[in-house]
């Protein structure tokens, strides 16, 4: 009982590095990432190499040799599993758009009337709903200020390669008004905002993102005060 | 009266429930049924095959009964972040060049393209006006302090390897950068454009070392005319994937 307790961890021990084995002629190993780097060995028929990590599209790999280098995507594709079943990975394309994990993506725009410059970055639940967290500084003719929105965000149809979707969400809003007013005092509100967009799918893992928000800002004094706010970025999706 | 009412209504629920439930289970047993219908004739079709294939096909000499190896499939690591420090000059239209310190993060969404967010701090000099006028201050210290982010785009191009010697070859890159963002100075804040060029090397596939030419365009009325300034930075840094 204790030898088999014993023995039990070297023979079930898995591996640390998924093994891969290569079917088509050979693979090429380039020592960089990227199809401009040269290539400086391959690999044959029927032999394995190990998947250390990922880089982009690139794979660095590890021979039975010992040889580390790079291995493309589309190489990778063509290798199997020791099972004999295909390596299959986030491939990082249309159909990732429409179903994929996180966004980010930075943005220029217009927030009442000021110059925004916003970066935003959002967590999928499902491919149609995800909460989302953007922060932003507007810089204005008689005040400036910066912006914190979370929320969330529904996308209507995730199949298509214009995507609309809606928002909702709550903020806040830091203005620091220019010196040249008289007594001049900084404040900070909370907002709320329901708005709306596009999503349009360039390629690769690119996106365009065009959006409106409609911000009600919470004042401290008598009447609440709406806030436009029209933005249009580039994004990608991971 | 009231109470004969509520008997009244009591007995008709009594009545009418186990008919709710008599009805739901004649429904269900003609479901079960028809259930077991399907199954016998999918077992009698199934058996006809199988008579079938002895029939036609040789007879097993081994049968395989051999158990599939299941794999369990490690979860391959991404090192798409990459994280650094810079240090350079930064010419302050006007007010002379300085030391310029600053962090930087991109991720590699490609291998040509990546984001990258930047920021830095710099403390800008005299201007010639207030060299030559002897006690003239533009601006106090702090008005000085010259602090910007940057969110841009990067496009990498001309990959290659650069060679130390004879036994040490580098991955190497030129890459484009341009993007958005903001200055801090003079006391007042700037929306800032930014473009510039850079050189990357990468002595292990965890380390970068970087330089890069930027410049940070923005419009400034500080010396009494609005005009757009031109601040060029020029700066080496180091970085680290993860």
């Amino acid at each position: 009982m204790l030898l088999v307790t014993l023995a039990a961890p070297t023979v079930g021990a898995a591996r640390e590095y998924l093994q891969v084995f290569i079917t088509q002629p050979y693979l090429e190993l380039h020592t960089g990432p990227g199809r401009g780097y040269p290539v400086f060995n391959v690999v044959a028929r029927q032999e394995s190499v190990d998947v250390l990590y990922r880089r982009t599209d690139w794979f660095k790999v590890r021979t039975e040799r010992g040889v580390e280098g790079w291995a493309s995507q589309k190489d990778m594709l063509r290798t199997v599993l020791a099972d004999g079943s295909p390596f299959t990975f986030d491939l990082g394309d249309r159909a990732g758009f429409t179903s994929h994990r996180f966004e980010m993506g930075i943005f220029a725009g217009n927030y009442g009337g000021a110059t925004l410059i916003s970066g935003y970055t959002s967590m999928s639940f499902n491919s149609q709903l995800a909460a989302e967290l953007s922060v932003g500084q507007f810089l204005g003719k008689f005040s400036n200020g910066v912006t914190a929105d979370l929320g969330l965000t529904h996308t209507i149809v995730p199949e298509w390669r214009l995507q609309p979707f809606l928002m909702l969400g709550t903020g806040l809003v830091h203005v620091t008004p220019k010196a040249t007013l008289v007594a001049p005092t900084e404040r900070t509100d909370q907002t709320a905002y329901v708005g709306g967009g596009v999503r349009y799918y360039l390629t690769r893992r690119f996106f365009l993102r065009g959006e409106y928000k409609s911000h009600e800002v919470f004042t401290k004094r008598n009447a609440n005060q709406q806030v436009d706010e029209w933005k249009l970025g580039f994004a990608f999706f991971f | 009266m009231e109470t004969g009412l509520r008997v009244l209504l009591l007995t008709a629920a009594v009545l009418l429930l186990p008919g709710c439930a008599v009805r739901n289970w004649i429904h269900h047993h003609n479901e079960v049924k028809a259930e077991r219908k399907a199954a016998k004739e999918e077992e009698a079709r199934a058996a006809q095959g199988q008579e079938d294939d002895t029939d036609t096909a040789p007879p097993r000499v081994i049968d395989p009964d051999v158990e599939r190896r299941k794999i369990n499939v490690p979860k391959i690591k991404s090192s798409n972040v990459e994280l650094g420090l810079h240090y350079g000059a930064l010419s302050v239209e006007d007010f002379g060049t300085n030391p310029v310190y600053g962090v930087s993060a991109a991720y590699h969404v490609t291998e040509d393209f990546f984001f990258l967010g930047e920021a830095g701090r710099s403390q800008a000099g005299r201007t010639s006006f207030e060299t030559l006028g002897g006690n003239v201050q533009l601006l106090t210290g702090a008005e000085r302090r010259f602090t910007y982010y940057n969110l841009a785009l990067g496009y990498n191009f001309l990959p290659g390897e650069a060679f130390l010697g004879r036994g040490i070859a580098m991955p190497s890159a030129f890459y484009m950068l341009g993007g958005i963002g903001n200055v801090k100075f003079a006391g007042d804040d700037h929306f800032t454009v930014s473009f510039g060029a850079g050189y990357r090397v990468l002595p292990a596939d965890w380390l970068a070392i970087h330089i890069t030419v930027e410049d940070r365009v923005f419009k400034s009325d500080l010396l009494g005319v609005s005009k757009l300034t031109n601040n060029i930075e020029a700066r080496i840094g180091t970085t680290v994937y993860f």
